[in-house]
């Protein structure tokens, strides 16, 4: 049912310059679902995720938001129609305070606007209002994802898509993580994009999943059918059988 | 002889180190926004000095007045700017916009320089109607008031040029720090993609970079009009050393850091090269029988040996070294418990 | 030889340029090494020929000639009141005694001595790529270890600190501000310059073809275009970039040298930023860069426009009523090529002559094919 499908992609092919990446993929993402890319080292994860806000470059095939097709829309105006892509590393500005940050993130907002939306964010990210002044770059690394969250939810997006938002953070910065991302589906009622290193972690999570093997869809279907399929599991995410 | 430099000797130094500050901090404004060395910035300055050149000529009034440096420094910076502005707008933007190398865009300002230099070479060799009778090496310095303080002849511009250094980067400090563009813009330096993803207009960013950093040689070039024996064009192949010294002490990339590396040099090349004079003259010469000549010619190279070491020994400029390490190491401060 | 634009010395400072053009291609067309204080390296060959030739010379004419030396001692010390033969050597007394030593002293004896004069020739080649080889070494530590922009500024600082500071500053080491009478060679020391710059030339050409389409040329256009593909393919990056600069530094002195011959009283300000570095630059753009006939194209075709304005200058002045005629002839000039060299960048970015696939096997099809399997596997992580 298309009405129902907020993200659809078909017949995708992808990369970057001469270095063809993604082939012939096909999906659609439904409106208030968590969506899980998982897959092996540089199996196209992050391309994808990339591709879908328009930074790589797009062979063949197309991409619909809402129905409209943005295939050859450049970053910023996905962003305005409410993507919002976190990247790894890179997803906020270290040099500048989290005060300054989240301004920057309703850059385009009235300040009136902008002042009570930064409100109601510290409000759910309560420890930012003691960082206030500090830089990011003296932020933990879960605290800077929890920023990035919080810039991302200023300028309320109808889809976030996380790029390994838990690599490298320690098992309790992970699951609070986690924690915000359900939370984020569960009362604000928004669409997730996850792409996970840490597939157990992700699948859990997940409703529905896709597995991606050099550049191709080699699973589709619900996140714990994928999580209990033990010969993917084993050959492809390292999961225990 | 004293080693110690006299007073109005020291002014005049602190003035050149605050125009190589303004210089510095301009150059590296632009390469921290757009990636460009800019070979044309001393000519920027130049394009200052001219205009203060043309005000005192043409507007004999602005004579003998403390006047003549604030309208001075305001024409000539916005002179300046604009001609910063036309730079990246005409000549760069497009030039990036197909794709053009870094080293392109090098050699693209180095083409600049060479334009400026000889088409404001040929304005003063054809101006019509001027007062000085012929511009180039004309003396502006006898057009400024000058002080008595303690018993010597202290120049305004040296009075002037520091307080000009001071108003102009707490301005800027302002700017960056309390309005949304000027955040927008520390933002853009830091990562641009994610400041346009946020909807920051980068290319305004950009223009607004190259306007303020021709805005800052304008200014700094329109003052030291006064402190060049004659304004010729051509002087900015010497000034471009220092600038960039400045540029690449403080660390290239920080304009807070450009700012103190420029002031740095232009202390080094002037104070130090006449402390050191003044000891090779007194103990060398007279003693050891060294040859009679004056180091103080030889200022600029004390500018490049500071580069040279900079670069072996903290290739990131003042602005990479690690400061609380450093004084912690010294015993300066007590060591901090390992942060979370 | 005077015909219409082309008179002996337009042909001269052309054969010169060729080869200063063809060794800046080598370095920044072949190998990417943005040498922007390509005119201090030119100008050691006219130091070698100047501040070091007088040296050398003297010495061999007061050790073969003792009597004549103090003549021309006794001659001086009208002039200059004091001076020795060491400080005339040394040639700091000043600009007219170092005239009458090179021209009424010098210059007839080795004229009239041939095996002196081969000998003082080869000594004073030798002495010029010695410099060049020396500079180079400098600029080449630089090279090995600064980024780009970096190694830009500096080389371009060191030029412009030597040039307008240290050989203009310093009477002793070249006559400083007052300048010095180079060494000249020949009865006819312009002929001399004029075969000597060609042959130059030429052979720096063929030499510079030769070199571009050998394994060396390939391995210049893979550090060139991908440092770390390069080293992955077992490249020695410092020892290709250390040899290209010193090939192109003793080019560029060989140059200065030759075209000094006819220059003869000049100062270190004779070879600045603008006609040495930028405009061998411009002719490199405008030509195409790593291609060697494009550099000479390139030379050609600046050089003649320059020439153009310098032989119509009263009538230039006049159309757009300049002061005078010599603005026309120097200033004007420097405004077109910088506004060409741009116009290249932005209308021409390849060139007139665009770079030609090497006649050897192409670096950049390896690297195509064996990065195209890691590409799938590791092309995420190269972004």
């Amino acid at each position: 049912m298309p009405g129902e499908d907020i993200v659809r992609v078909e017949g995708l092919n992808a990369g970057y310059g001469r270095f063809h990446i993604l082939f012939d993929i096909d999906l659609d993402v439904s409106r208030g679902e968590i969506f899980v890319i998982v897959g092996p080292n540089g199996s196209g994860k992050s391309t994808l995720l990339k591709t879908l806000f328009g930074l790589t470059k797009v062979y063949s095939g197309r991409i619909l938001f809402e129905g409209h097709d943005i295939t050859r829309m450049p970053p910023h105006a996905r962003a305005k129609m409410g993507l919002a892509y976190l990247p790894q590393v890179g997803n906020v500005f270290s040099e500048l305070s989290v005060a300054e940050n989240l301004k920057m993130a309703g850059y385009t907002l009235d300040s009136s606007v902008l002042d009570e939306k930064i409100r109601e964010v510290l409000e759910i990210f309560p420890f930012l209002k003691d960082k206030l002044n500090a830089k990011a770059k003296t932020l933990s690394g879960g605290q800077r994802q929890l920023l990035a969250m919080a810039m991302a939810l200023i300028r309320e997006p109808k889809i976030f898509m996380f790029d390994e938002p838990t690599a490298g953070l320690a098992p309790k910065a992970a699951q609070e993580v986690v924690d915000r991302i359900l939370w984020l589906r569960r009362e604000l009622g928004k669409t997730v994009i996850l792409v996970e290193q840490n597939a157990k972690l992700a699948l859990e999570i997940g409703d529905r999943a896709i597995l991606l093997v050099s550049g191709r869809i080699a699973f589709k279907g619900k996140a714990s059918e994928l999580l209990s399929d033990k010969e993917l599991g084993k050959r492809y995410l390292g999961l225990k059988g | 002889m004293a080693i110690i430099p006299s007073l109005p000797y020291t002014l005049e130094s602190i003035a050149y180190a605050s125009a190589l500050g303004l210089l510095s901090m301009g150059l590296s404004l632009t390469f921290a926004t757009t990636r460009v060395a800019n070979f044309a910035h001393a000519d920027f300055a130049m394009v200052g000095s001219v205009v203060m050149l043309f005000l005192i000529d043409r507007f004999y009034y602005l004579h003998h007045g403390w006047g003549v440096f604030l309208t001075g420094s305001i024409v000539g910076g916005i002179f300046g700017g604009i001609t910063g502005l036309l730079t990246y707008l005409i000549v760069l933007k497009p030039l990036a916009d197909k794709g053009t190398s870094s080293l392109g865009l090098m050699i693209a300002t180095f083409g600049i320089d060479i334009i400026l230099m000889n088409l404001l070479t040929l304005i003063l060799d054809t101006a019509h109607g001027v007062h000085i009778p012929k511009l180039i090496g004309a003396s502006v310095s006898s057009y400024e008031p000058i002080l008595s303080l303690r018993g010597y002849r202290v120049f305004g511009y040296t009075i002037v040029l520091p307080i000009a250094a001071v108003l102009l980067t707490v301005i800027f400090h302002l700017f960056l720090t309390r309005t949304k563009f000027g955040i927008a813009m520390r933002a853009t330096i830091e990562n641009p993609d994610l400041a346009s993803v946020l909807g920051v207009n980068v290319n305004l960013v950009y223009m607004v970079s190259w306007f303020f950093s021709g805005f800052l040689a304008g200014v700094a070039g329109a003052l030291m009009a006064f402190a060049f024996k004659g304004v010729d064009p051509a002087v900015s192949a010497l000034i471009i050393v220092s600038v960039f010294a400045g540029s690449i002490v403080g660390g290239l990339e920080s304009v807070y850091w450009g700012l103190i590396g420029g002031f740095l040099v232009g202390l080094v090349e002037k104070l130090g090269m006449t402390i050191i004079n003044s000891i090779y003259r007194q103990y060398f010469v007279l003693h050891l029988g060294a040859p009679n000549v004056s180091l103080l010619n030889y200022e600029k190279l004390l500018s490049l040996g500071l580069v040279v070491i900079v670069l072996l020994y903290a290739p990131q400029g003042l602005a990479g070294v690690d400061w609380g390490r450093l004084a912690r190491r010294l015993g300066l401060k007590k060591p901090v418990e390992g942060g979370g | 030889m005077e015909w219409w634009i082309f008179s002996d010395a337009f042909l001269i400072t052309l054969f010169s340029f060729i080869t200063v053009s063809i060794s800046l291609n080598l370095e920044a067309g072949y190998t990417g090494i943005p040498n922007f204080g390509k005119h201090l390296f030119v100008f050691v060959g006219a130091f070698a020929a100047q501040g070091v030739g007088v040296r050398i010379a003297a010495l061999i004419y007061e050790k073969l000639q003792p009597q004549a030396a103090q003549e021309a001692l006794a001659q001086l010390r009208s002039m200059v009141p004091g001076a020795t033969w060491s400080s005339l050597v040394h040639a700091a007394a000043d600009v007219d005694a170092n005239r009458i030593v090179v021209n009424n002293y010098l210059r007839p004896f080795f004229v009239s001595h041939v095996a002196a004069e081969a000998l003082l020739l080869v000594t004073l080649l030798l002495v010029t790529v010695g410099l060049a080889l020396f500079f180079g070494l400098i600029a080449s530590y630089a090279a090995l270890r600064l980024r780009e922009e970096y190694l830009a500024i500096l080389l371009l600082s060191f030029a412009e600190l030597m040039v307008l500071v240290v050989f203009y500053q310093s009477q002793s080491l070249n006559g400083g501000n007052q300048g010095l009478w180079a060494i000249t060679f020949t009865k006819d020391p312009v002929r001399f310059a004029l075969v000597g710059s060609g042959v130059l030339a030429v052979i720096a050409y063929f030499y510079a073809d030769r070199l571009a389409n050998s394994p060396m040329g390939r391995a210049m256009r893979a550090v060139r275009d991908d440092e770390v593909a390069a080293e992955v393919f077992g490249r020695d990056i410092a020892s290709i970039r250390l040899k290209v600069i010193l090939i192109s530094s003793v080019l560029a002195g060989l140059a200065g040298f030759f075209f000094i011959q006819n220059a003869a009283l000049s100062t270190s300000l004779t070879f600045n930023r603008v006609i040495w570095t930028f405009l061998p630059w411009a002719m490199i753009i405008l030509g195409g860069m790593a291609n060697n006939l494009g550099a000479v194209v390139g030379t050609v075709v600046f050089l003649l426009a320059k020439r153009l304005f310098e032989y119509y200058q009263v009538q230039i002045a006049h159309l757009f009523h300049l002061g005078s005629a010599s603005i026309a002839a120097t200033l004007l000039p420097n405004i077109f090529i910088g506004v060409v060299m741009i116009l290249t960048l932005y209308f021409l970015p390849q060139g007139i002559l665009p770079e030609g696939p090497s006649r050897t096997v192409n670096f950049e099809e390896i690297l195509a094919e064996t990065s195209s399997e890691a590409g799938e596997a590791g092309g995420e992580e190269s972004k």
